[in-house]
């Protein structure tokens, strides 16, 4: 009996039995309206609660123990420091024009502490855009062809060897400095580099050596410190570029001077090296300030959203509040600090902690409203600065070398009398010790802690397995709408294809446009619309009419191309979502409601209810928003009020964008721009 | 049947049980439980590499001047540092160790002979040395050379975590090695009594599987708890000390070599609340009281005297690695001590003692039966007697059988 009814049952389902994997995939494609809605939503939601999930940072490496020996940092060292200071301010020394007496002077003194010093002239670079070079060094071959004797800069750096250690290692410290124009600020930088590396030459304690390169920033800070690293790391070993520098006899003047001056010193005219670097830090004294105590703010983003890794900055902190109690700051978008809607939701947020607290006492979540606020202005910022992919500093250039570097920027409360400028070179100077020392007991490089993250302030951090989520939830109804389209398009008609030729045609004429560059920003941006628009519209009249002509017109043809954009913006985004977090993540906030609510205007024209003219405002003010000047003017008028908002702004910032390699740039050129016109026309399909 | 019964398997019979009496005599009469307390051995190691666990070998340095300050000899004590913090770039004092931030005392002087270190301080070195299988080209002074009479006081400190220590940060020593090696050591009869004593996380682990008879063990903390250290020295900028170390060699500093402290007291002042974790002794493989059992039998080299009217009395070279109830009894400190240096010549002769009484020719001149009387009488071991009365009852039987027959 038993066995005829089996068999009878399975005649009856002659077909495979469908996997229950592949019944999911069918059931989500089904239901990708409500699926869509739901990630998104869930999307915006988990952006908005990652300041609430932020962790406190802690110290991961064993090896740093920072704190733990007392700073040696004496009045001695600091008085040392003053010295400098007086000299490199004294009128005398700014007589030269080139500047060349304060990189003596300089010198001089790094010489009277024992340390090897080298002059290292470098021509400052034009920037060479490097579409796929986004995480490689730059290229060392380059040779620049006109060499002029009158636009070079000279770093001076001097190099302290650790007494007993193996010379394998080193420490960079970089101290920017201008020669021709000088603020106090930067002089005191120096004083207080210089009673750092004043006691650095009498300590036994020095496992790597110690590298100190004062920045020749006339042509600008990240230049002075690439142009120098280039060098450290790419030794040239063509013989034309040497005499090509030897040449101006201003160069020359200088070294001779030197070495007859203090003959049998440490001075050489030869490129100095040290071991391979294991951190960097650069220290700027910031001129005038508001803040009523000092803090010390600081810059960690490098080129494509790369960060140091965050046991360095956890060290900076950490010894800058509990040892030497300055306050510590890293960027803010400040104009959010003020945001009505961002406070309520900080005390929606917190009520809710509450409420979950009652329920159970072991959630602990919440924060307070003014810290949620904070965290949230801190965390855009962070955002914005990792998708930007600029550096924001000179300790951008370490970081394409795999040198975990970071900018500190101290901005001590003014006043000019003796005994602040004291306090200031005794603080920062035993912070810059202790973090020195602190990266000295390092064995291995950084490696410990994250070096993907977000900040939300100096001590908490979202790390990459939280804001992944976000960005996760925010893309995934992206297949499934494209699959559910295709095969909603289909199952009506067989044959279609998407129009696929206008994102090539957007990035030429992107790329076209670049060249042009006499003209002043707002001309050139309008020229860039004006051609982009013409070769669009040509473009369209050649290859998409005649097609579209060739086809009967079908009612579905839209639905094709709206999923082969959202494929598109898929793919794009999980690329860029590899190479820069932060960029994928604002593209798929601008991006993915656009594309998923994309609709033929007409279609809700002439169905005229009231769920279509929502979706109609919907699909015309995102449409716009998602235009990438439109989002940048938007933002920009947000931050900074619309009255300064500029049609040339957004063309400077994709200019600057292009000329620091960023790969957002390729990101806005190759997927958002062409994924937009792809949304429009799907707006404005005649069907 | 009775064609089986021939003279010679009858014969082979009688002498059956006669050859298992003689061993049980020779077994019991062995030196394992008859041998005296001899000599002391130290085997201290210190397990961790790496600038920040200067600690770990400022600890094995502070009891390795301990237990030379109490009186082991250098020659008696197996070093084992894996790391050199001396010479160190980042100390901040070249070729200085210290165990306290007031710089006193230099644990690096002159007279510190390390045996094993940096990336020799292995588990299987470390098992090699307790269990004494070497290498032939391994010298004798990196050997652990003690004998059924040592005392052997094993320090170990490092980093540990439930049933396991680490080593050199690529290897772990588990509670099964340890447990493993101590046993071998006892069936080679490497020791009277063992005292080891782990300053490492969850050190209590660490002895679970110990079994062997004679073992004590202390460790620093429980399961699931962490040794601290004790206190940093801001200028060398590092931890020093850990805390079970910095109490014991407190508890010490108190006693010189005369002193009767007993283990039980040392046991006794540890402060969980200053330790920030308990320490914990295990005892049951132990037999005599805590109370009575002085610290240097352990962490010094003092050792019972007995008076002799005769201070040379007939110590032949040969009888020496022979273990003799009454002679060991007669000897003095030194002769003990001389005899040590002796049997260690001697080489491995001690295992040869069981065969040769086995065969009855040097067992049998040395009267088993006064023994055997002597032990029967006592009846001190019920094991024993129970044994003596089987064998007694084999011939018997075997007799009444026959005359059944």
């Amino acid at each position: 009996m038993a066995e005829t009814k089996e068999k009878s049952l399975s005649d009856e389902k002659p077909k495979p039995r469908v996997r229950p994997i592949v019944r999911l995939g069918i059931f989500l494609i089904s239901h990708s309206f409500h699926v869509s809605v739901v990630c998104c939503t869930a999307g915006v939601l988990a952006l908005f609660l990652l300041p609430v999930l932020a962790k406190n940072t802690y110290i991961s490496e064993n090896a740093l123990m920072p704190g733990s020996a007392s700073p040696m940092l004496s009045n001695q060292h600091v008085s040392d420091g003053n010295r400098l200071v007086k000299d490199l301010t004294n009128p005398n020394s700014k007589s030269s024009e080139t500047g060349i007496e304060s990189h003596k002077i300089i010198a001089q003194y790094m010489l009277d502490l024992g340390a090897e010093v080298s002059f290292h002239k470098f021509h400052p670079q034009m920037n060479q855009f490097h579409p796929l070079h986004f995480f490689s060094s730059p290229d060392s071959g380059k040779i620049q062809e006109n060499y002029s004797c009158s636009s070079y800069g000279i770093n001076t750096v001097g190099i302290i060897r650790a007494p007993r250690g193996d010379g394998k290692e080193a420490i960079v410290l970089v101290t920017p400095y201008n020669a021709l124009k000088s603020g106090f600020g930067e002089a005191l930088s120096l004083g207080i580099a210089y009673s750092v590396f004043s006691l650095l030459t009498q300590v036994t304690w020095l496992a790597k050596d110690i590298i100190w390169l004062v920045a020749d920033s006339q042509y600008g800070e990240y230049a002075a410190v690439a142009a120098w690293l280039r060098e450290y790391q790419t030794p040239k070993f063509s013989s034309l570029s040497a005499p090509n520098a030897e040449m101006c006899p201003d160069v020359n003047n200088l070294f001779e001077l030197k070495g007859h001056s203090i003959s049998g010193s440490k001075f050489s005219n030869s490129f100095r090296r040290a071991g391979t670097m294991a951190a960097a830090l650069v220290l700027k004294v910031r001129d005038q300030n508001e803040q009523f105590e000092d803090t010390i703010s600081i810059y960690a983003e490098a080129s494509n959203g790369q960060m140091p890794n965050l046991d360095l900055i956890n060290v900076v902190n950490y010894l800058a509040v509990h040892r030497q109690g300055l306050r510590v700051n890293v960027e803010k978008l400040w104009s959010l600090l003020n945001s009505s809607w961002l406070k309520s939701l900080g005390e929606i947020f917190e009520s809710l902690a509450k409420v979950a607290k009652s329920l159970y006492p072991k959630w602990k979540f919440g924060i307070p409203a003014t810290e949620y606020v904070e965290g949230t202005a801190t965390l855009a910022s962070s955002l914005y600065y990792q998708a930007l992919g600029v550096p924001t500093g000179p300790h951008g250039a370490f970081r394409d070398y795999q040198v975990d570097a970071i900018t500190l920027e101290i901005s001590p409360k003014f006043s000019l009398d003796k005994v602040w400028r004291n306090d200031i070179l005794l603080r920062g100077g035993r912070l810059i010790e202790g973090v020195i020392r602190s990266v000295n007991n390092l064995l291995e490089k950084f490696h410990q802690s994250f070096f993907l993250y977000l900040l939300t302030s100096p001590s908490k951090f979202v790390s990459v397995g939280v804001y992944m989520i976000a960005f996760a939830l925010l893309i995934a109804p992206l297949p499934m709408v494209a699959a559910s389209l295709y095969v909603d398009a289909n199952s009506s008609s067989k044959r279609s294809k998407g129009d696929s030729s206008t994102p090539s045609a957007i990035t030429d004429t992107d790329e076209h446009s670049i060249a042009i560059r006499s003209w002043s920003p707002t001309t050139s941006f309008m020229i860039w619309v004006l051609l982009s628009i013409l070769s669009l519209l040509t473009l369209n009249s050649v290859l998409a009419s005649p097609l579209a002509c060739a086809k009967a017109t079908q009612e579905k043809e839209w639905a094709l191309v709206k999923s082969v954009t959202i494929s598109s913006v898929f793919i794009g985004l999980g690329l860029m979502s590899v190479i820069n977090f932060a960029t994928a993540e604002i593209g798929a906030l601008l991006m993915v409601p656009m594309c998923l609510l994309a609709q033929p205007l007409k279609l809700d024209v002439r169905a005229g209810t009231l769920r279509s003219f929502c979706r109609m405002i919907c699909n015309l003010v995102l449409g716009h928003i998602a235009f990438p000047p439109a989002a940048f003017f938007l933002l920009k008028g947000m931050l900074d009020g619309f009255g300064n908002a500029n049609v040339g702004d957004f063309w400077m910032w994709v200019e600057s964008l292009w000329a620091w390699n960023s790969a957002t740039y390729l990101f806005i050129g190759m997927v958002q721009l062409p994924c937009w016109v792809l949304c429009i026309s799907i707006l404005f399909h005649t069907c | 049947m009775e064609t089986f019964i021939n003279p010679k398997s009858l014969f082979h019979l009688l002498l059956l049980p006669c050859l298992l009496l003689y061993s049980s005599i020779a077994y019991n009469s062995s030196p394992v439980e008859a041998a005296m307390h001899t000599n002391n051995w130290a085997v201290l190691v210190c397990t961790s590499r790496f600038w920040f666990n200067y600690r770990h070998m400022a600890n094995t340095l502070s009891l390795y001047r301990t237990v030379k300050r109490l009186g082991i000899p250098d020659e008696r004590i197996i070093l084992m540092l894996a790391d050199d913090m001396a010479c160190n770039t980042r100390n901040k004092y070249p070729a200085q160790v210290f165990n306290n931030e007031n710089h006193r005392l230099n644990l690096y002087g002159d007279n510190v002979e390390v045996d094993y270190r940096g990336y020799e301080v292995t588990v299987e070195n470390f098992l090699r040395v307790l269990t004494g299988r070497h290498e032939t080209a391994v010298p004798r002074s990196k050997r652990l050379l003690s004998d059924e009479g040592s005392h052997i006081l094993l320090y170990m400190t490092g980093h540990g975590g439930d049933e396991f220590l680490k080593f050199q940060d690529s290897e772990e020593l588990q509670s099964h090695d340890l447990a493993d090696a101590v046993k071998q050591m006892k069936e080679k009869h490497r020791f009277k009594e063992l005292l080891i004593m782990v300053d490492t996380c969850q050190a209590a682990t660490l002895f679970n599987q110990l079994q062997s008879p004679g073992v004590l063990a202390i460790g620093s903390s429980m399961k699931g708890e962490n040794s601290y250290s004790h206190h940093l020295d801001s200028d060398v900028g590092v931890s020093v000390v850990d805390r079970f170390t910095y109490y014991t060699l407190a508890f010490f500093e108190r006693l010189n070599i005369y002193d009767n402290a007993s283990l039980s007291s040392l046991f006794s002042s540890y402060n969980p609340s200053l330790l920030m974790s308990t320490a914990y002794y295990r005892k049951d493989l132990y037999k005599r009281r805590l109370e009575e059992v002085p610290v240097t039998n352990f962490f010094g080299s003092v050792m019972e005297t007995i008076h002799t009217d005769a201070a040379y009395k007939a110590l032949s070279r040969r009888n020496s690695g022979r273990f003799e109830d009454e002679m060991s009894l007669d000897q003095s400190v030194h002769h003990i001590e001389r005899r040590m240096l002796i049997k260690v010549n001697d080489g491995y002769e001690i295992h040869d003692i069981n065969p040769e009484l086995l065969q009855g020719e040097e067992g049998a001149s040395k009267c088993p039966w006064s023994t055997f009387r002597n032990k029967f009488q006592k009846a001190e071991n019920v094991d024993s007697l129970v044994n003596y009365g089987l064998v007694a009852m084999i011939p018997l039987l075997v007799i009444s059988t026959w005359l059944v027959q």
